[in-house]
């Protein structure tokens, strides 16, 4: 505990030197503006943004980042709240009681817990990471490749099982992101696969070019302006403040939220998403008047809020500790610090304690600015979603094209990020989520090389999976999940997966 | 038989799984004690052709194909076109003269905007960006035969 302490002190002395404190509160800042911006998640909005990131050290890089992406956490239900349009997936459930409070001249106090829900759920998170990774990484140290081979396929179950949409959908996308992951010089035979003569494509495809095409090419294609034009409700200043029985309402969902969100957050999956949907369920679940969820419940903003919140810390987890990421977004986070030299995993604490701390403590700060931040200039960011969609796409694709470009200087990169938006576009027309696709590009050559070499270790005995009790472990993890889904196939059981995608798509009755 | 969404779906990756093993006919499989290049993307080819069977399976939970709207076809060819267009000069042209008229195009063509205000927009819109990133950021952006 000393040692951690000790450490956090290092993490505070780098967090709060001017120049990464700065970084931290623009990180906040361009996430608030993303996650405000309908069309432009925290994924595209990251990737966007990373060659603003290259003139900086891993540790501002890493600090910004990061402000990006809990920052569009919170700016996500800004838009969710006033215009009952979700900034990012992971409002959604925000939009049904958010909206009805604003309706009811109730905005202010829906901005503020939503607020202050996510600010405690943020540093909750932050608070377990700061005790927990660090004894992570030393287990993590013994991991060999059947330990990794086993977690990346519980990790690619768990997120399908997770899912709302259908296993056979997510395992669809993950398989074609592990196909695209194949891509390039096999790094133990030297073969060139896939590559069709092109030297760009020698090094694989890139994280960045598909997340962007996927994400933010996609969505453009898929919205045109005249379908984007909706009203704005401006709450006042003064009206900010929640009522006493709005607070007392509001605390133990947000405590709920917080344990709930940490807890998901932790495990492989679109986690942000799927704790603000469970977490919206769990409030009407337990409330002792569910008839008003839809109808203007603080309860049903202030939970999934902070559960979103909290998962977005806790993805954080495995990120550091076990250099695993848990979703596409902590995918992109491992990219960019590798381009800045960083290798994320177990040896992350010890070998670059800067910028594992300074990254630790400066979401303690970044927490701090974004509820300093979000409450006083809510009107400020209201007036961005006044900009003519018209106007905005065309700077968002400009973005996109200097995003992609930057990274390598590769137009084929460019090329790339094109064909990923129309792919982008025609799976949203085919109800499929892109999300696992990206996770399955990312783990795809962690996998590959894992599953070799652990065939090789064993001389082709597959059984060495389930002779090591870590990876046995593992392994029997996967298997229950898979049996559990296909019980509930069998049976043709609606169970808690098949309500979250109902209530996804119309918002129906969890 | 009504045609489903999932049945083109399912055929598609059925497809992309068969042509994905046809590109792998060079490489070799190797054996379990010791896997070859051709190895692990046979195996997710094949659960690719076997998930793509599932859906088209199951098709019948999903929307007829002929109702899937296109309302928003004909934005997003003219986005894609635009955007190659830009592409294909960005090299050539470099970052500030491309996107001056990529984000021009975009508002005159697609958005039927004004051509004074589509101008003055495109213009100070990518002027600022490179200033931004040039100056400020000390990002080096593509530049073109005039130098920026």
């Amino acid at each position: 505990m000393e040692t951690t302490l000790h450490s956090l002190y290092l993490g505070f002395s780098v967090a709060l030197a001017p120049a990464n404190a700065w970084y931290a509160f623009l990180g906040c800042l361009v996430g608030t503006l993303v996650g405000v911006l309908p069309g432009i998640g925290p994924l595209a909005g990251i990737s966007i943004l990373l060659p603003i990131t290259f003139g900086l050290n891993a540790t501002q890089a890493i600090i910004m980042l990061a402000g990006i992406y809990y920052g569009s956490q919170y700016g996500g239900s800004t838009t969710s709240i006033l215009m009952r349009i979700p900034g990012e997936a992971s409002s959604v459930m925000t939009c049904i009681d958010g909206y009805a409070m604003a309706k009811k001249g109730r905005a202010g106090a829906a901005l503020c817990i939503a607020a202050v829900g996510s600010w405690i759920g943020g540093s909750f998170g932050v608070l377990v990471l700061t005790v927990v990774a660090p004894p992570l990484a030393t287990i993590a140290i013994r991991f060999g490749p059947p330990e990794y081979t086993a977690l990346l396929i519980l990790g690619l179950i768990f997120l399908a099982y997770m899912s709302s949409s259908s296993l056979i959908r997510t395992l669809l996308m993950a398989c074609l992101g592990l196909l695209l992951g194949m891509i390039g010089i096999d790094n133990m035979t030297g073969h060139f696969r896939y590559s069709f003569d092109l030297a760009e494509l020698g090094d694989g495809i890139g994280i960045v070019p598909v997340a962007v095409g996927l994400f933010g090419l996609g969505e453009i294609l898929s919205t045109p302006s005249a379908d984007a034009v909706k009203e704005i409700i401006t709450p006042r200043l003064r009206d900010l403040l929640p009522t006493r029985k709005e607070w007392s309402e509001s605390s133990m969902p947000i405590a709920r939220g917080t344990l709930l969100g940490f807890i998901i957050g932790i495990i492989p999956g679109s986690a942000h998403i799927i704790s603000s949907f469970l977490s919206y369920a769990l409030e009407k679940r337990v409330s002792k008047h569910p008839e008003q969820f839809g109808k203007g419940a603080i309860a049903g903003v202030a939970g999934p809020e902070t559960a979103n919140n909290a998962a977005s810390t806790g993805a954080f987890v495995p990120l550091l500790a076990l250099g695993i990421p848990t979703s596409p977004i902590t995918a992109v986070l491992i990219g960019a610090l590798m381009i800045h030299g960083v290798s994320v995993g177990p040896t992350l604490v010890n070998d670059h304690p800067d910028v594992f701390w300074g990254f630790v403590a400066s979401m303690y700060v970044g927490n701090l600015m974004l509820l300093a931040l979000n409450l006083p200039l809510v009107s400020v960011f209201v007036t961005v979603l006044r900009i003519p969609y018209a106007y905005l796409y065309p700077l968002i694709i400009m973005f996109c094209i200097i995003g992609v470009y930057e990274v390598n200087n590769s137009i084929v990169d460019v090329w790339i990020m094109l064909i990923m938006g129309v792919v982008g576009y025609a799976l949203r027309k085919f109800d499929f989520d892109p999300a696992p696709l990206v996770l399955g590009l990312v783990i795809s050559p962690i996998l590959e090389q894992s599953l070799r070499q652990s065939l090789i270790m064993s001389n082709g005995n597959y059984l060495i999976f389930f002779s090591r009790p870590i990876s046995a472990g593992l392994m029997a993890v996967s298997i229950g999940l898979l049996v559990l889904a296909a019980y509930a196939f069998m049976l043709k059981r609606a169970d808690w997966r098949t309500k979250l995608a109902e209530a996804e798509a119309g918002e129906a009755e969890l | 038989m009504t045609i489903r969404a999932d049945h083109v779906a399912g055929v598609f990756f059925i497809g992309f799984g068969l042509l994905v093993i046809a590109l792998s006919g060079d490489l070799p499989t190797g054996n379990l004690s010791l896997p070859g290049s051709g190895f692990m993307p046979k195996i997710v080819a094949c659960l690719t052709i076997f998930f793509g069977l599932v859906l088209a399976l199951r098709a019948r939970e999903s929307k007829p194909f002929a109702t899937l709207s296109w309302a928003d076809a004909k934005h997003a060819v003219l986005v894609v076109a635009i955007t190659s267009a830009a592409i294909a000069l960005f090299e050539r042209l470099g970052f500030l003269t491309t996107n001056v008229l990529m984000i021009f195009a975009l508002l005159a063509v697609i958005e039927r905007r004004r051509l004074l205000p589509a101008t003055i927009y495109s213009v100070g819109v990518a002027g600022v960006t490179y200033v931004l990133f040039v100056y400020v950021l000390k990002t080096p952006l593509e530049a073109g035969p005039l130098g920026f």
